[in-house]
């Protein structure tokens, strides 16, 4: 057991053992060793908790299923969630769309050094500069010192993109979105995706067909994608859950490197701020 | 005595068919492996061990139109295109029983699916033996093993740096006609079994154990994606929906559209007025398990699943059917 795991069960063994909250979401190691989410509902289960660099879900997509009543007169259940930095912009995204109340949910904030994707540190938390969650209630103090990433432009892996012509954007996309399988793992597992019918799914309009086919596929993708602008918080869990190794975050950062530029907006910064593209008025002034 | 072929003669082969017909083979786009129509032995990703697709698709497509009224003159409904003679190379014994699973639904009892039947009876498969099982399979959990060849047409067994010729169907012979080689007494190799995994129980012990609140704790994770039963071989849902663009340039033209659904999703079960029967993950969840292994069997004879493991690797969030198997072995042990 890490320091850190330490700090997250005793967090959790306090939570759940004082009443504040019904469950803890947080990470455990299956059967076969992979990590993955884990429910945690008795003070005496949370030695089930761990914590690595395999944890690179978004935990707080979770939420969404404890923001209603399980039935009629009770009241919202409290949950606690084990949170990145990344994750943690989500918990204040979703204040500010009134998806859940801060009290409901109790933030255990872990400082993070990046997560890995098969051995690899994950490109995304190899630019990322945040280490300390922006939102916590307790926080999990890194077992080694923090080392940022030594000037890296952060957006510098979607660059390469900027320079392609919009042909050159169209072939690679179309090369890439032709492996999907349309199954919505990325949506899932997203926690700004949160409609009760999807643009996708919806039957009157009938916005897309069923098929999946590229057409589909590219329209999913592309509707997400300008869904989220300005909502995404870079967690890439969609890209982590996505069972074709398709390069999502790519398409997320590009938007979320535009939105920033355009309106000086970074998601989650607070639970007060509008996303750009959530509002409106009459004075606003793109920085262009 | 067994046909032999080396592994030119099987290239040259497979070269013979992709000439005369649609010959399907493991591909990789991106390190990702699928079954993709191939111009040539060469395009093969050869050394491969499980595919990430499941070859489902060349059988049930996962979009496909079951009926086409075109617009015009001759205004009606006719019937879409009939498939060309296609050949699916290196199927897994596993899949193979996948698609005998989803026969059980198409064709077992009339009226069958004639559209199912057109692909069914135009496709020969043509499988490869499994050396070993790997590390999420579990085929022989659920009455296969890495050497079946039951569903194929063929099943070809290398050894060392040939390959065993074992004619399954008389499809599978009039193939195999074509083939080169020489014949030859050969020793099949045993392929290695995992050990140690649980017992599959009944339907009926099934049943059982459905308020079980084990169920919760793989519920709670479920996320409600559809990746599990979109790489499975024997997932065999759709939904059908008419819808006016038509695909094929020059035709205008309403076509019934036939795509793969999946039960996990909260819409599969979504009715008029909004209300769910299945309102939770839980339910939605379990009841992808509780088809498999009793309600499928009980109404159409097979097991749901064929124990490929694709569903397991492929969970983001860890959802692991051969934990559930375990799980509900326990619990009969315990009951």
């Amino acid at each position: 057991m890490t320091t850190m795991e330490r700090q997250i069960r005793s967090a959790a063994q306090q939570l759940l053992a004082n009443g504040q909250v019904s469950c803890v979401i947080g990470y455990e190691r299956s059967p076969r060793g992979n990590v993955r989410p884990a429910f945690v509902y008795q003070a005496g289960d949370v030695d089930r908790l761990v914590w690595d660099c395999d944890c690179n879900l978004d935990l707080v997509t979770y939420v969404h299923n404890f923001k209603t009543p399980p039935r009629r007169g009770v009241p919202v259940p409290k949950v606690a969630i084990v949170v990145r930095p990344c994750d943690a912009r989500a918990i204040n995204l979703l204040i500010y769309e009134q998806q859940i109340k801060r009290e409901n949910v109790q933030v255990i904030g872990v400082t993070c050094t990046g997560t890995e994707v098969r051995g690899q540190q994950r490109l995304a938390c190899s630019l990322c500069h945040e280490r300390v969650p922006v939102v916590y209630d307790v926080l999990i103090e890194s077992d080694v010192e923090p080392d940022l990433p030594v000037a890296q432009e952060e957006y510098a892996d979607i660059g390469e993109m900027e320079n392609w012509t919009p042909a050159q954007r169209l072939e690679y996309w179309t090369h890439e979105f032709d492996r999907c399988i349309r199954c919505y793992a990325c949506r899932q597992a997203c926690p700004g995706c949160y409609c009760f019918e999807c643009v996708a799914e919806q039957v009157d309009p009938h916005w897309t067909s069923i098929a999946l086919e590229l057409p589909e596929k590219h329209f999913f993708h592309v509707m997400r994608a300008f869904h989220l602008a300005g909502r995404c918080v870079a967690c890439d869990a969609c890209e982590a859950a996505c069972p074709m190794d398709i390069p999502l975050s790519k398409l997320n950062r590009k938007l979320a490197k535009e939105v920033e530029a355009l309106f000086g907006y970074r998601t989650g910064d607070d639970p007060r701020t509008a996303p750009p593209l959530a509002t409106f008025s009459p004075d606003e002034r793109l920085r262009m | 005595m067994m046909k032999v072929l080396t592994q030119s003669q099987l290239g040259g082969w497979l070269d013979g068919l992709a000439r005369n017909l649609c010959l399907v083979a493991p591909t990789s786009s991106e390190g990702k492996l699928v079954y993709q129509k191939v111009d040539s032995s060469d395009g093969i990703a050869w050394g491969f061990q499980r595919t990430d697709m499941s070859p489902k698709a060349w059988l049930f497509p996962a979009t496909e139109p079951i009926a086409i009224i075109a617009q015009g003159a001759n205004t009606g409904i006719v019937d879409p295109p009939p498939p060309g003679r296609t050949v699916l190379f290196g199927v897994r014994p596993c899949d193979a029983r996948g698609a005998l699973a989803i026969d059980a639904l198409f064709l077992g009892r009339n009226p069958t699916d004639g559209q199912y039947a057109a692909h069914r009876e135009a496709t020969n498969l043509v499988g490869l033996t499994c050396p070993q099982m790997w590390d999420t399979c579990f085929c022989t959990v659920v009455g296969g093993a890495p050497n079946g060849a039951d569903g194929l047409d063929i099943l070809l067994t290398q050894v060392d740096d040939l390959y065993a010729v074992q004619v399954v169907s008389e499809k599978g012979a009039a193939l195999a006609a074509d083939m080169r080689g020489d014949e030859q007494p050969v020793a099949l190799p045993e392929p290695a079994l995992t050990r140690g995994l649980p017992t599959l129980r009944s339907s009926e012990e099934w049943k059982g154990h459905f308020e079980d609140v084990f169920w919760q704790s793989v519920g709670d994770r479920c996320l409600g994606c559809r990746v599990c039963t979109f790489v499975c071989p024997a997932c065999r849902c759709f939904d059908v929906r008419d819808e006016v663009v038509s695909r094929r340039p020059g035709l205008q033209a309403i076509e019934r559209l036939r795509a793969w659904d999946a039960c996990t999703i909260s819409a599969y079960r979504r009715i008029a007025g909004g209300h769910n029967p299945r309102p939770t993950q839980l339910a939605r969840l379990r009841n992808r398990f509780y088809c498999k292994f009793s309600y499928y069997p009980d109404d159409f004879g097979p097991l749901g699943c064929v124990g490929c493991g694709r569903c397991i690797d492929a969970c983001p969030v860890g959802i692991d059917i051969l934990e559930v198997i375990t799980a509900v072995e326990q619990m009969s042990l315990q009951a």
